[in-house]
């Protein structure tokens, strides 16, 4: 083993690495079923899937579900963004206001937010509007917790310096906590992004006319496993590409400040 | 402005420090408060449905009635089943195979990808074909209770071990200690914590799994009542489903934290 990890280069590891295992896990799978050791119609074949997919990208289905998808994951967690943010800027500023929502932060914090979903069919009925609300719920409490606590760890050296050269509440607020807390922010958003597509799935699968996670549960319906895999690997995909879009929004924002330590 | 600058005397700081926290709570409860009356009195004047809101009251007198039922008892001790059974294969599988990634950084290589992609993909994605693959009874609901938590366990033991401070084990071994002991004496307990909050997210995955995964479909359940009571509109009677569940929740959550602070507690601050 320790060979075949100096055949390649340290920079290319995770990449070589990483298509090997995916290669290798499609290439068992499709043998597994091929060879009748693994049912077809329980788990279909990445061969079928493959097909399945260009067959649905040609009748515009499968692009029809991903944009309805993204719409509302765009929607909510936009929604989620804006309002945790701003509500954490208003928390840090005034502590009461903290205090006041405190309780409720808790709550959607322990609580399966999913439950709730019944109550926002009977409010927003089915369909595109509960959808945007879960997903709203799913994200909006770690962006605002994340961007409070980075609100709160402001350096306080750096505070007690700036207000030693005369800086007023709103300069330390503006130009001391509000750029120490982007860090945290961003943490804060990459969570919120996981969360908000569980919710646009969790809500999709259980009552929406469109979108990859009521595709899924429509094909499993009809035990139709080839093109549920089909929106299985979207959401894959997806969930995969937000992350890392995220993860490099997080090393950016973490490179412009100069290590205090350095 | 509330960012505190300057730290008062050790004594005026303490005191300072109780005042904020008794504030903290009065306000917190405060704010509870006046959510409750408003909900309760909102609807009586006319400023929103009482059919879609119900009334704190309501679902208190709602709950008095259906939690001593024996059918409330049943769905409990359904879910409570399958939550319990998922959580424990998570830990069973989890933890050991956590422990392996970690000491293997060759293994980590191949696996690392897939994990990760599994780990950024939302698992309740998987429902309608673990209903497939198991039914819509006890196996499917485990399965899913176990896809959600298995990953926070696993990932987090992974990071534990890989966390290990190294020059206890370049000490121990230079004091001839074999793997196994560096592995028993040094790595399983530095790891302890982290497996911990592993367990903590698992346990909020895992109440969440079981909860979509009866909405989503079922025979009985608590998860089952709260689609029922939703579909057919019975506000009170789907609050206090809802709510038991975050209860649930909460006190579990609660519970693993606690656990997670006395196992920080005994070793040094590094």
């Amino acid at each position: 083993m320790k060979g075949l990890l100096s055949l390649v280069p340290a920079r290319w590891r995770p990449l070589v690495f990483g298509t090997t295992s995916f290669l290798a896990i499609f290439v068992f799978w499709e043998i597994a079923v091929m060879s009748g050791w693994a049912n077809v119609f329980f788990f279909s074949q990445p061969s079928k899937i493959a097909v399945a997919a260009a067959a649905q990208i040609a009748n515009g289905e499968l692009p029809w579900n991903l944009w309805v998808s993204v719409m509302e994951f765009l929607a909510g967690f936009g929604l989620a963004a804006i309002v945790g943010i701003s509500a954490a800027i208003i928390a840090g500023w005034f502590r009461d206001v903290e205090y006041v929502l405190d309780p409720f932060v808790w709550f959607t914090y322990s609580a399966p937010l999913a439950a709730f979903y019944p109550l926002f069919v009977a409010w927003l009925g089915l369909g595109l509007p509960t959808v945007i609300a879960m997903t709203f719920l799913f994200a909006v409490t770690p962006i605002y917790a994340n961007t409070l606590a980075g609100l709160r760890n402001a350096d306080p050296d750096l505070l007690r310096a700036a207000r030693s050269f005369g800086a007023t509440q709103s300069d330390l607020f503006l130009k001391v906590a509000l750029p120490a807390s982007v860090p945290l922010l961003v943490a804060g958003l990459r969570l919120g992004v996981g969360r908000a597509l569980t919710g646009v799935i969790v809500a999709e699968l259980f009552g929406a006319t469109a979108g990859v996670g009521y595709s899924i549960s429509y094909y499993g319906q009809q035990l139709q496993t080839t093109n549920m895999f089909v929106s299985l690997l979207v959401i894959v995909l997806m969930g995969v590409i937000l992350t890392q879009l995220l993860a490099a929004l997080e090393a950016q924002t973490e490179g412009w400040r100069v290590d205090p330590n350095g | 402005m509330t960012i505190a600058l300057d730290k008062p005397v050790a004594a005026s700081a303490s005191l300072r420090e109780r005042f904020e926290k008794n504030r903290r709570t009065a306000i917190s409860t405060l704010s509870v408060i006046v959510f409750l009356l408003a909900w309760q009195f909102l609807p009586m004047l006319g400023a929103v449905d009482i059919r879609l809101t119900s009334t704190p009251l309501r679902v208190l007198k709602t709950a008095m009635e259906l939690v001593p039922t024996a059918d409330f008892a049943n769905d409990l001790r359904i879910s409570g089943v399958e939550f319990l059974a998922g959580m424990a294969l998570a830990i069973a599988v989890g933890i050991p195979l956590g422990l392996i990634l970690g000491t293997s950084r060759t293994a980590r290589l191949f696996i690392d990808p897939p994990l990760m992609a599994i780990y950024a993909t939302p698992r309740l994605a998987l429902l309608p074909i673990i209903i497939v693959w198991l039914g819509i009874g006890l196996a499917s609901k485990i399965a899913v209770v176990f896809l959600g938590a298995v990953f926070y366990v696993l990932i987090n033991t992974m990071a534990g071990v890989t966390d290990t401070d190294q020059r206890l084990v370049r000490a121990a071994k230079s004091f001839g200690a074999t793997r196994l002991d560096i592995f028993i004496r040094i790595i399983l307990p530095s790891a302890l914590p982290a497996v911990m909050i592993g367990i903590r997210l698992g346990i909020g995955r895992g109440v969440l799994g079981v909860i979509v995964g009866e909405m989503f479909s079922s025979e009985a359940g608590l998860g089952n009542k709260i689609m029922t009571y939703g579909e057919a509109v019975r506000i009170d009677h789907l609050l206090v489903y809802t709510l038991f569940v975050s209860l649930c929740g909460y006190l579990m959550t609660t519970g693993a934290r606690l656990i997670e602070e006395r196992l920080r507690s005994w070793r040094p601050q590094a």
